[in-house]
């Protein structure tokens, strides 16, 4: 019997249970019904298309605790990378535990609180098109198309929808892929210039921290300086170095302006050139009539811009489009690259060495290139005769090639003292290459080529590099002794003066082209010759002993003419058989 | 109906009774947790000390000197509880808040400051800080809270009332520090600190709405009555009759600019 009550008793209570949770969800189906599905956030993978290694080591968040790129273990990051590379470095804050606010999503609080400490982004953001999505009739056009493709009215966008992680109840910083939620278009643009290799802006923390000198800055205790480094390469997973916090205006970062933070100084002399140039020059003095509200697809050359812009030129995609990809029309990359279309005398001649991670030669004139090559002529045809633009671009390359061989005489100089162990101080009594003493083990012969790795592996990082683009180091980094004056010179020829010829041709700047380019390049042409003469005079000193004199004093400096005792290396600096050390 | 009865004749079952009653207590709490569980939240709550650690510490500092880490940030500098000098009080001038006053302060926040509302805390947390901010300061040990003022009926915003007060605004010399027009750029209004030697800016009265003490006629009837302790505003309460300290109201609410007053209503 009292089991029978017991069996009643239950069946009530379950029938009482299952009644609320049928009324549950017949509640929650009445939500459903009147809200249509939940609102589910949708970002893009920044790295779509990138190998699969590439986002464990530059995209997941690993705070601080360690860096990014295949050395992310051999530098500790600087506590600013935090800002500049957040998604991958970002730690939020530890004063104040922000999760009882997103949990609770009081978006209203964010601003009571920081109306008091950060004023002015709470008032760039009140002039935003984030606080006002129909500011004007084209941004509540183009907001209205965002709302169609993300399913979801936008009443605006505040603090909450970028800072608040509301899945891990943490503040986060935004970066591209937060961005995406609603400017998908614009990232996947972004993320396209990967199609073109380096350099471009997806991979530009390729350039910060996968290169050698970085961690060993940090091995020597010198990475506070690069500090400057982590400011312009942190963009590859950020948009607000061109539309500044909290504005995020796409008329601001329409305007040259906004590029010349990072594209400026003695490697890419952009803001110099382009800004002293007679397009900049009349941007500055008419700038006022220029509509930069207008996107650029609809800019009416002549009447929205009487001179073009970075943007206009380098975002141009040929008819009439324009995307968030500034390299697709790149030729000449940055002027690092050597062309394939000279001789060279040097080891250039072997250039890339084997290493499949930089840029193969360029050939300026593959079908590739000749059809960027239209596509400039399409831009500069706005305003110039096509005939104009087509003999200033071909003038361009000559002054590259004419460069090039400028580089390729004082490569020669330095792969001569090399091969006939003049370079002083020789390699035995020098420090390593940056990093040259791990790098056999970090970087494997498929990434770096068998004579490179080889190279490392035997001898230990004591290797003598020189030229583009590896040989950089010698702007970068001083070991005991490592590099020399000669190579110091040479690299500042080649990376500095070659460059700003370069961009001064590029951006049509008579006097960066010239005084800041061949004129400074020729110098150091110079400094290379007579500092291959002294030690070359030096060495037969010391050998001599019947005060020979195997360096003719009058032969004009020309290294060519000059006896080798060694072979010339064939082709490859890097191949240890070559380099008899 | 029929369960209820049933249920009364077995009762004499002493055992058996207990062993239902346990039975339906393990069916409530699982139909509770049922119903509850969406609403109940993560994490620990808080109270007193802790819950001052963890929230009020990083700006008020946890010794309550109003050096949180935070402190180098803000301005308005954040409240050192240490003297017991509250602004927005209730009571007479001098006088310690009462502790209605804190719970207002605490759960509406200081307009144009970082002091946000708290009312994110529930009732019980938000009393259970005031013992916390009564522990900084000795002054809570000798004196005690004044009553809170009684409000007067409050007069009407005519044009004769906001002239009266413009008359006052004049004769007590607001202009000093407040400026002519209002804009707080009184010719004083340079040089003026708080009782910690920080500078000390007087309101800008265009700015409506942005009152530290509250916008409403009320409250800034009460900034006059109860001046704000630790500044320089003084209390009128002695000083100007109760009808003319409604003028004042008016007459300062009446420089805030339309703009400023829609931007802020939204």
């Amino acid at each position: 019997m009292n089991y029978a009550k017991k069996l009643m008793l239950f069946l009530t209570m379950a029938l009482l249970v299952v009644a609320i949770q049928f009324s549950g969800s017949v509640r929650a189906h009445e939500e459903k019904a009147a809200d249509k599905e939940p609102y589910v956030a949708k970002t893009m993978d920044i790295y779509e298309g990138f190998p699969d290694w590439y986002s464990p080591i530059f995209k997941d968040n690993v705070g601080l605790s360690e860096g990014a790129g295949l050395f992310k273990d051999y530098y500790k990051p600087l506590a600013m990378q935090m800002y500049m590379s957040p998604m991958r470095h970002y730690v939020p804050m530890d004063v104040l535990d922000h999760s009882l606010f997103i949990e609770k999503g009081r978006r209203d609080l964010c601003i009571r609180c920081h109306d008091g400490i950060n004023t002015g982004a709470v008032d760039d953001w009140k002039g935003s098109a984030h606080f006002n999505p129909r500011k004007t009739d084209m941004i509540a056009r183009k907001t209205k198309i965002i709302e169609e493709s993300i399913g979801r009215e936008i009443v605006n966008v505040d603090c909450f929808d970028c800072h608040a992680d509301t899945v891990k109840n943490e503040i986060r910083m935004p970066n591209a892929e937060v961005c995406s939620e609603c400017h998908e278009r614009q990232v996947r643009q972004f993320n396209s210039e990967k199609d073109h290799g380096r350099p471009n802006h997806i991979q530009a923390m390729e350039a910060n921290v996968l290169v050698p000198w970085y961690p060993e800055a940090d091995r020597r205790g010198w990475l506070a300086g690069n500090g400057g480094c982590d400011m312009c390469h942190g963009i590859s997973t950020k948009c607000d170095p061109c539309h500044t916090r909290h504005s995020f205006s796409a008329a601001e970062a329409r305007q040259p302006k906004a590029c010349m933070t990072c594209h400026m100084g003695p490697d890419h002399p952009d803001s110099e050139s382009y800004g002293e140039s007679k397009h900049g020059i009349i941007l500055e003095m008419e700038g006022e009539e220029y509509n930069f509200d207008k996107p650029l697809a609809h800019v009416q050359v002549g009447d929205d811009y009487r001179t073009p812009t970075c943007q206009f030129c380098h975002m141009y995609q040929g008819g009439g489009r324009f995307t968030h990809n500034f390299v697709s029309k790149g030729i000449w990359r940055m002027g690092t690259v050597p062309p394939s279309n000279i001789e060279y005398k040097s080891s250039l001649k072997a250039y890339p060495y084997g290493i499949n991670i930089i840029a193969p030669k360029i050939d300026v004139y593959s079908d590739e290139n000749l059809d960027k090559r239209d596509k400039w002529i399409e831009v500069c045809s706005n305003c110039h005769s096509p005939r104009f633009a087509t003999t200033w671009l071909e003038q361009l390359d000559d002054y590259m090639f004419q460069a090039f061989k400028i580089t390729d005489d004082a490569q020669l100089i330095i792969d001569n003292l090399i091969a006939d162990d003049i370079l002083y101080p020789s390699v035995a009594e020098r420090d390593i290459y940056p990093l040259g003493d791990k790098l056999a083990e970090l970087l494997p012969a498929s990434l770096v080529g068998d004579g490179v790795y080889n190279a490392f592996k035997t001898l230990g990082g004591k290797v003598p590099v020189v030229g583009p683009i590896l040989g950089v180091y010698a702007m970068f980094y001083q070991g005991e002794n490592n590099p020399s004056l000669i190579e110091t010179e040479y690299a500042k020829m080649w990376f500095w003066y070659k460059l700003q010829g370069y961009k001064g041709y590029a951006h049509a700047q008579q006097d960066v082209m010239w005084w800041w380019g061949q004129a400074p390049m020729l110098m150091q042409l110079g400094k290379v010759q007579s500092e291959n003469m002294r030690l070359r005079r030096e060495h037969a000193l010391e050998q001599g002993s019947g005060g020979a004199t195997p360096v003719s004093h009058s032969s004009g400096g020309s290294s060519s003419s000059h006896k080798s005792t060694t072979k010339i290396p064939e082709g490859n600096v890097w191949e240890v058989k070559d380099l008899d050390y | 109906m029929a369960y209820l009865n049933g249920k009364k004749e077995i009762s004499g079952g002493r055992n058996l009774c207990l062993r239902n009653v346990l039975f339906s207590l393990i069916i409530i709490v699982f139909v509770s947790m049922l119903c509850l569980g969406n609403t109940v939240m993560a994490g620990d709550r808080l109270e007193g000390k802790d819950l001052y650690n963890k929230y009020c510490a990083p700006c008020h500092g946890e010794e309550g000197d109003g050096y949180g880490p935070l402190y180098g940030a803000l301005y308005p500098k954040p409240r050192d509880f240490t003297k017991g000098q509250y602004k927005i009080r209730t009571n007479a001038t001098g006088s310690l808040p009462t502790d209605a006053d804190l719970i207002h302060v605490i759960s509406v926040g200081i307009h144009g400051t970082s002091m946000m509302p708290w009312d994110i805390l529930d009732k019980g947390q938000i009393a259970s800080l005031l013992p916390v901010l009564k522990s900084f300061s000795e002054a809570w040990q000798f004196r005690k809270p004044e009553e809170a003022v009684v409000l007067g009926t409050e007069l009407r915003a005519t044009q004769k009332t906001i002239a009266r007060g413009k008359e006052l605004y004049q004769q007590k010399e607001c202009f000093k520090c407040h400026g002519e027009t209002g804009n707080g750029d009184g010719p004083s209004s340079y040089d003026l600190e708080d009782e910690w030697e920080i500078p000390i800016l007087p309101y800008d009265f265009t700015r409506a709405g942005k009152f530290k003490g509250g916008a409403t006629n009320k409250d800034i009837y009460m900034r006059f009555t109860t001046g704000m302790n630790g500044t320089p505003m003084p209390s009128f309460a002695n000083e100007l009759s109760d009808e003319d300290r409604w003028c004042m109201v008016h007459y300062v609410k009446s420089l805030g600019d339309k703009k400023s007053t829609t931007e802020h209503a939204e």
